[in-house]
């Protein structure tokens, strides 16, 4: 019996391995790596201590960096997640026929499987600011005025990087909704029709408490998300203009890679780890309390 | 009996395989055009050369140009580093040489004597610290490319020699009622080649020289702030967005009319070729950067070559070597005439009635030269150059003073300094 239960710990040795060898260990290199001044191409070291974490703490660009985060998680959960549950109601509710219902669920899912590099490409052309189309239709309705670099001013930059985003997981997140609206025992919607709710209370009493905890779910992926963004914004501006649209990611890629900066560009991602690890902790005690 | 036989044939067959692999050298060369007609360039230059070297296998990786200045750092870094790689000659190169991730190929190119092929003033740009460390590729040099028509419409009768005559010619063909230079800065290298012409002019050879060097360069020349102004006093005559737009896209733009002269690089004359409507490479003509009233030497060229270096950790220095000498000599550089329109830096490969006379003339200028000034973001220590590219964005966008974008550079170049 006692052979039994160590023979059963083998099968969990491999598991294991994998998560010490490919998770923790380069966690604790990274941090072990942003205490030294070093480059990409050269084995040389100098050790700085936590020099690179002061520099990043007194670093404007830095707190710029995380600003945007913190916008791009807050219109994430407005758009994404409020206005993915407002359509998840739509599409359930009885003034979309089912057929109506499939077709536009499907139509607004597309975006979602569509690779980043592609979207970005796509709307960097749209919002071109010679030959894209936001430009061409603001003409076209008289508000040639409102004509602007739209990924180049920096008043501009970050939300145009952001609505992308928007216009992308929206009908993802929507989707998430949809089946935990679809759950949902009709015999609750019978039992409020019955005592003459409408559409609207139906919402706020029936449906959005029954889906809580899908709502907690796809708060925690979009701010998960908002933090871990890269992509989008290297495609679309590179961090620019003016460094107004750099995030954590962008700006730990650019210190690794573009100024030689191995160790600050580690340090950077030893607090991405932090922020990010906070969030997961407030996942794991949300997911507790529902 | 047969069993025997096919069993000591498989036998003999696999030992006979193992030594023809076991002497087979493989070569990972990469560089940085991903497109054609570079890229069957590049396959070709390949080709043949296995077909001098049959015992050597060139594999090619290619990565586009921004992404490559990333790639090539991270690949360094490893053991999978090519063995023969593009580079840009200048601090972009020279801090790869000090980590000692580049080899130096003196005594290869001294015991043959092939370094006497190639024109001197183009492989200077690859010695460092007394070592010659890389070939040119192709040479490359920064002229204003202007449509004559525009210009006569303008009343612009010759092409301008001085910063004066250069203002006074954009006022009048700004009176068109057109933005007379094309500038696409969404990638700022662009704007870089402005600078270094504008640098170079405004402020002594001693001092320029210096401040590329990051331990020692303090950036605080007043030249420096009156090179901005100079470049300041250009931008209104832009086209609008300038920083939002690539610089392929501005020359398109060049190219349709809509405006009236490019600041472009001589490497780019066969693409304006290939992608202008007919007629139009009849139209222009190129003069160099104006002269102005500066203490910088006013007939120096801006441009670099661009090049290929080896690996020092390569594990084939004699091959490697070899196929970057193949690449960039005499029968590969006729070849990259041909097809691409380029020369390389081979004396006299060829002469003025092989090629078009715009390509002529402008090697030429390079050829002639006193000295060539090196493309600004490749000469200068990366965080350096981070902190002039955002404040060129800025000044621009007018934004920002030459005053303060310089001081902005004189304090990242302080803190770059105290690193060292």
């Amino acid at each position: 019996m006692r052979r039994k239960r160590v023979f059963n710990y083998f099968y969990v040795i491999p598991a294991i391995l994998f998560v010490l060898i490919f998770v923790y260990f380069p966690i604790i290199m990274n941090f072990y790596n942003s205490l030294f001044r070093m480059t990409s191409y050269s084995d040389a070291k100098t050790f700085v201590g936590f020099k690179h974490y002061l520099k990043i703490f007194a670093d404007p660009i830095f707190y710029t960096a995380i600003k945007n985060n913190f916008l791009y998680a807050g219109f994430s959960i407005l758009f994404q997640v409020g206005f993915g549950l407002f359509l998840a109601i739509l599409l359930e509710g009885r003034f979309v026929g089912k057929r109506t219902g499939t077709f536009f669920r499907n139509t607004l899912f597309i975006p979602s499987i569509i690779s980043i590099p592609a979207v970005a490409l796509l709307w960097y052309f749209v919002y071109n600011p010679q030959i894209g189309l936001l430009n061409g239709m603001l003409d076209l309705v008289g508000l040639d005025h409102l004509r602007t670099a739209w990924l180049a001013n920096p008043k501009t930059a970050i939300y145009s990087v952001i609505m992308m985003s928007q216009w992308q997981y929206t009908g993802y997140i929507m989707v998430l909704l949809v089946v935990a609206i679809q759950k949902i025992p009709k015999e609750l919607y019978e039992s409020a029709v019955i005592d003459g709710a409408n559409e609207f209370q139906k919402a706020i009493h029936i449906t959005i408490p029954s889906v809580k905890s899908m709502l907690a779910v796809t708060t925690i992926i979009t701010v998960i998300g908002a933090f871990k963004l890269f992509s989008e914004i290297y495609i679309m501006t590179g961090g620019g203009p003016y460094n107004t649209t750099e995030v954590l990611g962008t700006y730990m890629y650019r210190s690794a890679f573009l100024f030689d900066e191995m160790g600050y560009g580690s340090a950077v991602a030893v607090i991405i780890f932090l922020i990010t690890f906070a969030i997961s902790i407030m996942q794991l005690k949300s997911f507790k309390s529902t | 009996m047969k069993k025997k036989v096919l069993a000591i044939l498989l036998v003999v067959g696999f030992i006979l395989s193992s030594l023809v692999l076991a002497e087979t050298v493989n070569l990972k060369f990469l560089h940085r055009w991903t497109q054609e007609p570079d890229k069957s360039f590049f396959e070709e230059v390949v080709k043949e050369f296995e077909a001098l070297h049959p015992n050597v296998k060139v594999d090619i990786q290619t990565v586009a140009n921004d992404p490559f200045k990333e790639k090539i750092k991270v690949m360094l870094g490893t053991n999978d580093a090519p063995d023969v790689f593009f580079t840009w000659p200048g601090e972009f190169t020279n801090r790869f040489i000090r980590a000692g991730n580049v080899l130096d190929i003196t005594s290869y190119m001294l015991e043959d004597g092939s370094m006497f092929d190639y024109v001197g003033a183009q492989l200077i740009p690859f010695i460092y610290d007394g070592g010659l460390y890389g070939l040119p590729y192709r040479l490359d040099a920064k002229v204003f490319v202007y449509n004559k028509e525009i210009f006569a419409k303008a009343g612009v009768d010759k092409a301008p020699e001085t910063m004066d005559e250069l203002m006074s010619a954009l006022k009048k063909i700004a009176a068109l009622g057109m933005k007379p230079i094309a500038f696409g800065n969404e990638q700022p290298w662009a704007v870089s080649h402005y600078i270094a012409a504008v640098n170079q002019k405004s402020v002594p050879e001693e001092v320029w020289a210096i401040d590329t060097d990051p331990e020692v360069g303090t950036w605080s020349h007043p030249g420096y702030v009156d090179a901005l102004h100079l470049y300041a006093d250009l931008v209104p005559y832009f086209n609008d967005f300038s920083n939002a737009i690539k610089h392929d896209q501005a020359r398109v733009s060049f190219s349709q009319g809509l405006n009236a002269m490019m600041y472009l690089e001589i490497v780019e004359l066969p693409e304006l070729e290939r992608t202008s409507p007919e007629g139009f490479m009849d139209k222009i003509g190129v003069f160099p950067f104006p002269v102005t009233d500066g203490p910088g030497n006013q007939s120096y060229l801006v441009g670099y070559p661009e090049g290929f270096v080896c690996s020092a950790n390569t594990k084939h220095p004699e091959e490697a070597v070899a196929f970057l000498k193949f690449l960039t000599g005499r029968q590969m550089g006729r070849l990259e005439l041909e097809t691409l329109g380029w020369f390389n830096g081979i004396k006299n490969l060829a002469s003025p009635d092989e090629v078009k006379p715009i390509i002529y003339e402008t090697t030429q200028l390079i050829l002639n030269t006193d000295k060539m000034v090196n493309w600004l973001d490749s000469s200068l220590h990366a965080r350096i150059w981070n902190v002039y590219a955002v404040e060129l964005q800025k000044l621009t966008d007018q934004v920002t003073t030459p005053e303060k974008a310089m001081e902005a550079v004189v304090k990242i170049a302080k803190e770059v300094r105290e690193e060292y």
